[in-house]
């Protein structure tokens, strides 16, 4: 008998990712959000694209972390994780396939606020009588999409290390205030920041003018948000008997 | 088709089972009866691969159950009926499992008539359902592979009359087709009118096995299963 096909696991996860009346809502709330954020944003600050789109990813860089850490630990809180494993025992590849589709999902997030931000921009241009703004070039597209990855990796790392949804959700969105927080503790903490704040990090990406020093401060701080507990995670969910 | 050998698993120091060994054959049902917290379901995770045994083995056709490549399409399993996503439908659930095994949706259909859950009630979300609707979507994801082995924990548990009955003449239509089930309780009056045979187990040691006739000994069932876990009770305390 063959096993389980990684494509067929793949395909079951997405699913569980969008299949429940939560997931569905949150969808609905994302994309309600992002159109009114980009279209209120166009009206009031004019045809600056990076600035439109920027602003969708605000809402990107909660909901859908939070979408991707419900999909790492939602199997547990609700213990459906008795069944999904019973179904596949290597648990290595149902963890990797749950933690696809919500990066996927960023991609095709910030894909859709470029889509939306382009025809407001041009709107906005056209109604306004102003030039569009430069400056978000493919580069800076590209950086801002790596960024709403990334910050959706952060999620499902914290998620898989933690296995608890609320907890993780929390400890998530505090991420930023704790940065605040280390910053202001002398240089010490100033230093913590500059290297190991992923929020922080991020920022050169996501304008797309990643210096080589920014990308040292970059993979040092996946390395500690994105790497090292999502490895620990990967251990604990294959190792934990499942109650 | 199953088999036990010499299973242990201390938990904290606990000794949850205490070399337990006993053996299920195809073509017959089952009952694993004890109190709670005896160690039903943790034999039966461990037989799952869902937990590991400290030593000992637990196997289903001579293997590990880890190392079967698709094991929804050879053994069936419930493990918790409340184990559901209260979120999704009855139908999105068999949906699920029956892509994950790689069988064709007709196959949902199938299986909710076979539990004789409704397309109605199917496609409510899990969370309003009552515990007997809940047990029969379970032992219908169990069923969905058309398993040759069938692992049941506590599936009669919150079971009307009527639903108990049900269960009754579905495993043993299964059984004669030759399939073996394996279905835990501690519910001796429910179990007794599914199993062929019984392994009764306390404080985590098989305390007797055999058929019903050979088990109550001109007694009543009752009597028996009492005086042995009195009895397991006593030897630890």
């Amino acid at each position: 008998m063959t096993s389980i096909p990684f494509h067929r696991l793949l395909r079951v996860e997405t699913r569980k990712l969008f299949d429940t009346r939560s997931a569905k809502i949150m969808i609905l709330v994302l994309a309600g959000l992002t159109v009114a954020a980009i279209v209120a944003r166009g009206v009031v600050a004019g045809p600056r694209p990076r600035m439109l789109a920027g602003t969708a990813g605000v809402g990107f860089g909660t909901l859908l972390p939070a979408l991707g850490i419900l999909a790492v630990t939602g199997e547990w809180g609700h213990r459906t994780a008795l069944t999904t494993f019973a179904l596949e025992p290597r648990r290595h590849r149902v963890l990797a396939a749950k933690c696809l589709p919500p990066l996927l999902t960023a991609v095709a997030a910030s894909l859709f606020a470029l889509l939306v931000t382009v025809p407001v921009t041009m709107i906005v241009a056209r109604v306004e009588d102003v030039p569009v703004d430069g400056g978000f070039g493919p580069l800076a597209v590209l950086g801002w999409t790596a960024t709403n990855v990334l910050l959706v990796a952060m999620g499902l790392a914290i998620g898989m290390l933690l296995l608890n949804a609320p907890l993780s959700i929390v400890l998530y969105l505090s991420t930023p205030a704790l940065g605040t927080f280390v910053g202001r503790l002398g240089g010490t903490g100033e230093l913590l920041v500059r290297w190991f704040d992923l929020n922080t990090t991020v920022g050169p990406l996501a304008k797309g003018d990643l210096s080589g020093a920014d990308a040292a401060r970059l993979a040092a701080s996946i390395t500690f948000w994105i790497v090292a507990p999502m490895t620990a995670g990967f251990a604990r969910g294959i190792r934990r008997e499942v109650t | 088709m199953i088999e036990f050998s010499h299973v242990s698993k201390t938990y904290r120091g606990v000794r949850a089972l205490d070399d337990v060994s006993f053996a299920v054959g195809p073509g017959c049902v089952t009952g694993f009866l004890g109190p709670n917290g005896a160690g039903k379901s943790t034999a039966l995770r461990i037989l799952t691969g869902l937990a590991r045994a400290t030593s000992g083995s637990a196997t289903v056709f001579g293997r590990a159950y880890a190392e079967l490549a698709n094991p929804g399409a050879r053994v069936g399993t419930l493990l918790d009926a409340g184990a559901l996503h209260p979120g999704r439908t009855g139908r999105e659930t068999l949906t699920l499992g029956a892509m994950m095994i790689g069988l064709p949706r007709t196959r949902v259909g199938e299986v909710l008539d076979l539990v004789g859950l409704t397309g109605r009630e199917a496609d409510r979300v899990v969370g309003g359902y009552s515990l007997g609707m809940r047990q029969r979507l379970c032992v219908g994801h169990a069923l969905l592979g058309r398993p040759e082995v069938l692992v049941l924990d506590e599936p009669v548990n919150g079971l009307d009359p009527q639903g108990i009955h049900w269960m009754r003449v579905l495993l043993r239509g299964l059984a004669d087709s030759g399939c073996s089930v394996l279905l835990s309780s501690h519910l001796l009056h429910e179990i007794e009118q599914v199993a062929d045979r019984l392994v009764m187990i306390g404080r985590g040691r098989i305390l007797a096995q055999g058929t019903v006739a050979e088990l109550s000994r001109g007694r009543s069932l009752e009597e028996t299963f009492l005086d042995l876990t009195a009895n397991a009770d006593r030897s630890v305390s």
